[in-house]
């Protein structure tokens, strides 16, 4: 239904987004993860239309958006990473204003609102005014907006970002209401992994404005499905411990947690005894050690040798 | 484009604050400038020359029929040590048929005093000629009388226009002067929603929608537009009705000066858009360019005071100083439409020119 081919955005010099290549089925919910300035706001505003990529083309049900951006812009909601409402004006002007903008007029203009103001949730506070909402609150009438036209499909960047756990899960349990019950397409962007895997049926990760890896949960992490990760957690850090252990010869990847360590290595390399002999020898207190199958931070950090977050 | 206009009228009347506040200090600095209650402005005056006691006082009394300066006797000495010392800017030295003005160093005033004293002696001179030629002692009564009543004024108009500087008034001047010049910020400040809605990411918002990007901007634009112009013709209405301000009985000729300046500020304000980044250096760019902008054109002295060339020539390609010719022209010399349509002209060429620059500045960013 959407499709991207080696799409590409240079600024001046900087390359933002480096073909990319992905695409969208109808009723899917696709995760774009990556690291900050990785490039997913800047392939999203290509998606959606509001800058023409470098190179590439983005088609919608197989005409290209860069030549008649018309073509997508009334069946597309998008959501921005940034609370882009007026802040002096309350939830339900804000509504109103956009709705008009999108032709609603009258009774319907005036039942959509309800509808989506029930959908977040904030039909009692609708007379509020923007700027005295909480930061949850914000961000789902920032959601709010991009579903009153009822898009086919609807584009998040980051919809959940500096907000309170519990607006979160009210989010995420959304999102996911409107992609399962009204089969709405999602792409939803995020540097949050455990968003991304509830979320998502396939997951593009991206790096450097480069699709690194792609596919379903488990095909990502099948990708170290002969690994497994080895959690050390330490009473403190110790450097040189570190050095150590990362000279193990069946380590693979090696990096720094907050409080310790983790390890990726082969399945079964019984690399426990080195492990609790090298702390031995540095004198350090090991609080706990676990040995997991690996996540999809573990992908990412095999991948790129980075956290997702700083 | 109607939806765009409603919003920002809609925003506005939640935060008013900017606007009211330009409103307000355009008032406030017309009546400081103007000086209503700070009384007028003293000059002293001693005589050079031998003039009887009631000479004297006729001629101080035609003098302190200003309503800005007030002409006080003192001696010789004191008036030329004041002025020497800084404590007042001038004195006038008065002889029977001529005058003098004692200054310490050049100051934009004294021409409006020279302008002022001189137009008081030339009318006695002439008075004294007549006088003179006439044998009846009364002739002076009756043509006095005579000048302040109807069918002399109107002759006594077309000598003013004859001498265009006659009749120049500063009160006006800086009525028009503070209106241009605080209606650029609410202008700028208004069209700057664009650079704000694009910072917040509303504009993108507003760009995903079927609205047209034209559309958009012609929003913005007629919401600047209005705003100014609003505030421009309530700040004269205001002073023409509450402070009871002569602003001439064209008032349609202000309304169409109005109209052409605004749209001529609405579109330096989408070059200056176009040239900055953001809103910060927008913030910082809008009191420069206002500031100079009407030092140079003339909104806070008047043009005429001004001999540089260099200064001269870059207040031609300002748009406040067509509008303060035009308006000075409508009110303070009669004269009609005809006479300001060269400078609304160049008030609309500047507007097209800046508007189509600062809109391709601004598409070129994005
Ligand atoms: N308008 C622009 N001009 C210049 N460089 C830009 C512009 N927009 C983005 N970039 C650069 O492109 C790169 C990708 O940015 P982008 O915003 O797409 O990343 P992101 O993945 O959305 O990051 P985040 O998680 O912080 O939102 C960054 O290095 C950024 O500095
Ligand atoms: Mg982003």
């Amino acid at each position: 239904m959407l499709e991207t081919t080696n799409l590409k955005k240079t600024f001046k010099k900087d390359i933002a987004v480096n073909d990319v290549n992905l695409y969208l089925d109808k009723g899917e919910s696709v995760g774009l993860l990556g690291p900050n300035g990785a490039g997913k706001s800047t392939t999203i505003s290509m998606i959606s239309s509001l800058i023409k990529p470098t190179a590439g083309d983005v088609t919608w049900q197989g005409k290209s958006i860069v030549k008649d951006p018309s073509v997508i812009r009334l069946q597309l909601g998008v959501v921005p990473q940034e609370i882009a409402l007026y802040k002096e004006l309350t939830a339900n002007e804000n509504l109103k204003f956009f709705g008009r903008i999108y032709g609603l007029k009258g009774n319907l203009l005036n039942e959509r609102i309800a509808h989506v103001l029930d959908i977040v949730g904030l039909t009692e506070r609708k007379d509020e005014l923007v700027k005295n909402y909480s930061g949850g609150m914000q961000r789902r009438i920032n959601i709010a907006v991009a579903l009153l036209h009822e898009p086919e499909i609807i584009i998040m960047d980051e919809p959940t970002v500096g907000i309170d756990p519990q607006s979160r899960n009210y989010i995420l349990e959304m999102v996911q209401k409107l992609n399962r019950e009204n089969g709405m397409t999602v792409l939803y962007t995020s540097h949050y992994m455990e968003e991304v895997e509830r979320l998502c049926d396939r997951i593009y990760i991206m790096d450097h404005g480069k699709v690194i890896a792609s596919g379903t949960k488990q095909e990502l992490t099948g990708i170290l499905s002969n690994e497994e990760t080895i959690v050390l957690e330490l009473d403190r850090q110790y450097p040189q411990l570190l050095l150590q252990l990362a000279n193990i010869e069946n380590v693979l990847r090696i990096i720094e947690t907050e409080k310790g360590v983790k390890l990726i290595a082969p399945k079964k390399s019984r690399l426990l005894g080195k492990v609790f002999q090298m702390a031995e020898q540095h004198h350090a207190q090991i609080v706990s050690v676990n040995v997991q199958v690996p996540t999809l931070e573990d992908v990412f950090l095999h991948l790129t040798g980075r956290k997702l977050r700083d | 484009m109607k939806s765009i206009l409603l919003l920002q009228l809609q925003r506005l009347r939640r935060e008013p604050g900017l606007v009211i506040w330009m409103f307000v200090m355009t008032i406030g600095f017309v009546l400081l400038l103007g000086g209503f209650g700070m009384g007028k402005t003293t000059v002293p005056v001693y005589f050079g020359e031998t003039l009887s006691g009631s000479e004297q006082e006729n001629l101080i009394n035609r003098l302190n029929e200003s309503d800005t300066y007030a002409f006080e006797i003192t001696d010789e000495d004191t008036a030329i040590k004041k002025v020497a010392l800084g404590e007042i800017p001038h004195a006038i030295k008065a002889m029977k048929s001529d005058y003098q003005i004692v200054i310490a160093a050049d100051n934009p005033d004294q021409l409006l005093l020279d302008q002022y004293v001189k137009q008081i002696y030339a009318h006695e001179l002439r008075l004294q000629a007549v006088e003179a030629s006439a044998d009846s002692s009364n002739v002076r009564a009756e043509i006095e009388r005579n000048l302040d009543e109807s069918p002399i004024t109107l002759t006594n108009i077309t000598a003013e226009e004859a001498n265009r500087t006659s009749g120049y008034d500063q009160k006006n001047h800086y009525l028009f002067g503070m209106t241009l010049f605080f209606s650029i910020y609410t202008i700028i400040f208004s069209l700057g929603k664009v650079a704000e809605e694009k910072r917040t990411g509303t504009w993108n918002r507003v760009i995903l929608s079927p609205v047209r990007k034209w559309q958009v901007y012609i929003g913005h634009l007629c919401y600047a537009f209005m705003i100014g112009f609003v505030q421009i013709l309530a700040v004269f209405l205001c002073f023409k009705y509450v402070f009871d301000f002569y602003i001439g009985d064209d008032f349609g000729a202000i309304i169409l000066t109005t109209a052409c300046y605004t749209f001529a500020i609405v579109a330096l304000g989408m070059l200056m858009l176009g040239l900055v980044k953001s809103m910060e250096q927008l913030n910082a760019l809008v009191p420069i360019v206002s500031v100079s902008m009407a030092m140079i054109g003339g909104a806070y002295w008047p043009i005429e005071a001004v001999t540089n060339s260099v200064i001269l020539a870059i207040s031609k390609l300002l748009p406040i100083t067509y509008a303060m010719d035009a308006l000075k022209e409508v009110v303070m010399y009669n004269q009609g439409i005809v006479a300001i349509a060269e400078s609304l002209s160049i008030l609309l060429v500047i507007g097209v020119l800046c508007m189509g620059v600062g809109i391709n500045l601004m598409e070129r960013k994005a």
